[in-house]
């Protein structure tokens, strides 16, 4: 005999203003199986927690519904208030009548009406609810990191040092992604290497990581604890394990002109190559689009080079698999191509360059050694004009927000030019300064009252070349009138956007991205760095335009996100999974085709004799999700999910 | 004729040689222009075999007979495109295994038979390809395009008044190749999701999820319609569901062998016109 509780929350005014509890408790009261309809302010209190407890204990109740906010809410909530009353949290069901009622309906009676609906069809879905376990999965204690970047670093780190083992992905051939490639650090102007390099060092000698560059993540299967990742190893065409990283391949290779990327194409590198000198791990790889041996056949100067024979022409791609328990993506951004911007002559003129570029030309390591020079005739700029907002908060460009870090970089450029060009001037173009982090509104303050930046509020319409100097026409709203000034060099301050295949990465690995192709969390406030798989976090740029503190902030945060899943041996995951009647089930596999996550496979009944008698669909309960696919898919109805079986879902549609 | 005598022989040299157990074909009926299945497992039986135009029953679904290919020996079976198509799904759908089956193939024009080169499933896929290029004029089903010009109004009642007939007999599913489940959804009645009963609700909610069961599956054969005893033209729901999956998904049931279920398989390029 069902004794069901039913327990109606008036959250406040969310459902009471609309919905009438009383009536809705009176009339609950009177249906078959009902042994307890009470109404309180807020079920989800203490106090209403506690009185839940009570009325199961006192009553001996067999089934509880709470009529109150959506499941998604409050289910895992009450589930717990349940198991500490002595029932099985699975008898539990949430009746939502406030987001599917209170919320969307005015006429109070219909209301009420249909709150009296949505309530007794959940007591008869839960007259039928069977007690479930949670199913408990191995958790393998060994995370992925993908992605070398400051943030892949930093999560790297924290959890290798909290004493888990890590494995680190990077596709590029050394650790460092776009960090590596800046001048110094605003608000503080540490130089970035310096900070950046030592930690890219004990990554690489830590016992407790795997530093895989050059590589990429090829497949991901699995679940939470449980991933099976495939990674390819690309050929480096030079021996990992044998090189020293001495150089003489790099001196001696013939082919010197190839515009390098590290350098944003400012400076040279050679084919065989490490993308910096400080790379981690110290050890080149060819580039076999720029190889004269493999244009022609011809050539191995680097092979004869090498003291070591480290290099090997016929080095293939290596796959490797990998038992997986957590993944942190990392992937990081790219800069917007500004080739879009013809009205701002980039790609035209060499002089106007984006702010990556100003980079290179800034920093020590870069090919002017620091020197601020032209790259069209390597002078000296006297007058340099800072275009900020080059693509972001721009609708018409395809970027609509705000890509955080230029206002920033940009006051860190002006001044850098005034420390090093002290007899230049520059200007810089902006919409607004946002300037919002620790020390970052003093630092734009400095550049603009103690190093002499002249900040213009107002857009860039053209740039064009006249008499050798680069014709900078704007406005200034703030004086209401057009400015035209002759710059010796234009610095964009480029969007930020995701990696060109961001969106083919997602889908990889199994999780949302937004329009533009950055990582979605699961919660933009409350779950920042969960995406929406459990068991995948997200730190750095993937996710949003973050400058480096936030990028490390969250880098740390996904690592606590992995320690706390690591902290135990086992993992308890929802019962709701799905199971097959063997009897019935007619082996079309098309179960097998629909499941997204390979949960079903095919498994034999055999007779006494081990003769094949049929084949039938079986479902792994440690992949199931409980997605539900393969029941709606089932022509004979030979698969029910627990948790929402046929029986109880029928009772649910029949009670209407 | 020449068709008729050309497979008899070669029923009987296959029987005889022992490389099939049986021959699957059509028999005299009870009438001049029926013709009931013939299962021919001897030499001498072959001589009973019928092929004229009037053979027109889709057999294949017999071959999901159970226990009758549990053995591994092969069998031989008459079969029109149609067919053969329905071969190629259940094979797709791992009923049967595909090399079990030697298929003679035919086909007629009016009065004329002719038969089909070929004898594996997949010597078949031209013929296939070309069916699926050229589909059957509109006007050879008069009372599809008439049902299509309605509104959905005049649809409803047409096929309210159409099921209103319909006495639960199961006999489109019965003799369709493609209703092998070995417990049907109606027979389930823990929870009785369709109901048993003659009316209206349970009429429509049978022959719409045996609709939506044959979608991307149906080839069109006709055994529904013509084993319906109340003469419901089952074929024109069935149809209209294919022209869907077709238009929808360019998917043409009974490719081939390997043929992925429409409903049940994704690809990057389905449509998604559903999805608001």
């Amino acid at each position: 005999m069902a004794k069901i509780g039913v327990f109606i929350c008036h959250c406040g005014e969310n459902i009471a203003s609309k919905v009438d509890c009383t009536k809705l408790a009176a009339a609950i009261g009177e249906h078959p199986g009902v042994a307890v309809s009470v109404e309180y302010k807020y079920f989800c209190s203490e106090p209403g927690q506690e009185s839940v407890k009570k009325a199961i204990r006192d009553n001996n109740l067999t089934g509880v519904i709470i009529a109150a906010c959506s499941p998604r809410m409050h289910e895992a909530t009450f589930r717990k208030v349940c198991a500490e009353a002595g029932l099985n949290p699975y008898l539990c069901e949430i009746a939502n009548i406030r987001e599917q009622c209170s919320w969307v309906h005015n006429d109070n009676d219909m209301a009420t009406e249909k709150a009296m609906d949505i309530t007794r069809s959940m007591i008869e879905k839960v007259k039928r609810n069977n007690k479930l376990q949670p199913i408990e999965v191995p958790v393998t204690r060994r995370a992925l990191v993908i992605g070398g970047g400051v943030a892949g670093i930093q999560a790297a780190l924290d959890i290798a040092n909290a004493g888990q083992e890590v494995v680190l992905v990077e596709r590029e051939p050394s650790l460092g992604g776009h960090m590596a490639q800046l001048s110094e650090t605003f608000p503080t102007l540490d130089c970035s290497q310096c900070i950046l390099t030592p930690r890219m060092v004990e990554v690489a000698q830590h016992p407790k990581i795997r530093l895989l560059t050059y590589a990429e993540v090829e497949h991901v299967d699995g679940f939470i604890g449980n991933f099976k990742v495939k990674i390819r190893m690309k050929s480096r065409y030079v021996n990992r394990d044998v090189c020293t990283g001495c150089g003489d391949c790099m001196v001696k290779c013939p082919v010197k002109k190839i515009s390098s990327e590290f350098d944003c194409g400012l400076g040279k590198r050679t084919a065989i190559y490490t993308p910096f000198a400080q790379s981690v791990p110290n050890i080149p790889v060819i580039d076999k689009a720029s190889c004269i041996y493999f244009k022609n056949g011809k050539c191995k100067t680097c092979m004869k080079s090498c003291q070591i024979n480290a290099i090997n022409f016929d080095m293939q791609d290596e796959f490797i698999d990998l038992d997986i328990g957590a993944i942190v993506v990392a992937t990081g951004f790219q800069i917007q191509n500004t080739a879009g911007y013809g009205e701002y002559g980039y790609g035209k003129y060499p002089d106007v360059i984006t702010g990556l570029q100003f980079e290179r030309l800034a920093t020590a390591s870069g090919p002017t050694s620091g020197k601020i020079l032209r790259p069209s005739d390597g002078k000296e700029p006297e007058t340099v004009v800072f275009i900020q907002c080059a693509g972001s908060r721009d609708p018409s460009k395809g970027v609509r927000y705000c890509s955080k870090i230029c206002c920033m970089y940009t006051a860190k450029h002006a001044m850098l030019y005034a420390h090093k060009v002290h007899h230049g001037k520059s200007h810089v173009f902006y919409m607004d300064i946002r300037a919002a982090g620790k020390g970052y509104d003093e630092f734009t303050r400095r550049t603009i009252e103690e190093d002499d930046a002249s900040y213009v509020r107002g857009r860039v319409s053209k740039v064009w070349l006249e008499n050798g100097k680069l014709m900078v026409r704007g406005v200034d709203t703030l004086l209401g009138r057009p400015v035209t000034i002759p710059a010796d060099m234009v610095v964009l301050a480029t969007a930020m956007v995701p990696q060109p295949n961001a969106k083919e990465f997602a889908k990889t690995i199994g999780i949302a991205y937004d329009e533009y192709g950055y990582y979605n969390e699961a919660h933009l406030k409350l779950r920042p760095v969960e995406s929406s798989s459990a068991g995948v976090f997200l730190a750095g740029a993937c996710q949003s335009p973050k400058d480096i503190p936030d990028s490390i902030a969250q880098a740390s945060a996904s690592a606590s996100k992995v320690l706390a899943l690591f902290s135990k041996e086992t993992l308890e995951r929802e019962p709701v999974v799905a199971s097959t009647n063997e009897a019935t089930c007619a082996g079309c596999w098309g179960c097998v085709l629909a499941c997204p996550y390979n949960a079903i496979e095919q498994k034999d009944i055999l007779d006494r004799s081990g003769r094949i008698i049929k084949r039938v669909a079986s479902v792994n309960p440690g992949l199931c999700q409980g997605c539900g696919t393969c029941v709606t898919f089932c022509r004979s109805n030979s698969i029910d999910l627990a948790g929402f079986t046929e029986k109880q879902i029928f009772a649910e549609v029949m009670a209407l | 004729m020449i068709t008729q005598e050309k497979y008899r022989s070669k029923a009987k040299k296959l029987l005889a040689d022992g490389s099939v157990k049986m021959v699957i074909g059509y028999s005299p009926g009870s009438t001049a222009d029926r013709r009931r299945p013939l299962f021919v497992r001897s030499f001498e039986e072959a001589d009973q075999l019928v092929l004229d135009s009037n053979c027109i029953a889709n057999l294949s679904g017999y071959l999901v007979t159970e226990g009758l290919l549990s053995d591994e020996k092969r069998v031989a079976i008459f079969l029109r495109p149609e067919g053969i198509r329905s071969l190629n799904i259940l094979a797709a759908e791992s009923q049967l295994n595909v090399d079990q089956i030697i298929i003679f193939g035919f086909d007629s024009i009016g009065r004329e038979v002719s038969s089909l080169s070929g004898e594996h499933a997949g010597e078949f896929s031209e013929l296939i390809s070309s069916i699926k290029e050229n589909p059957p004029e509109k006007s050879s089903e008069p009372l599809l395009y008439q049902i299509e010009q309605m509104n959905p109004q005049e649809r409803f009642a047409f096929w309210k008044e159409e099921f209103s007939r319909c006495i639960k007999c199961y006999a489109c599913r019965q003799s369709c190749p493609m209703c092998y489940c070995r417990r049907c959804i109606v027979d389930s009645n823990q929870p009785q999701w369709v109901n048993t009963s003659s009316h209206t609700l349970g009429n429509f909610e049978w022959n719409i999820v045996r609709a939506f069961h044959l979608a991307g599956r149906c080839v069109g054969c006709g055994n529904c319609d013509r084993s319906c005893p109340v003469n419901i033209p089952l074929r024109l729901i069935n149809a209209r569901m294919a022209a869907e999956v077709l238009e929808s998904f360019d998917h043409f049931a009974g490719m081939s062998t390997t043929q992925e279920p429409v409903l049940a398989s994704f690809k990057k390029e389905d449509s998604e016109t559903f999805i608001l």
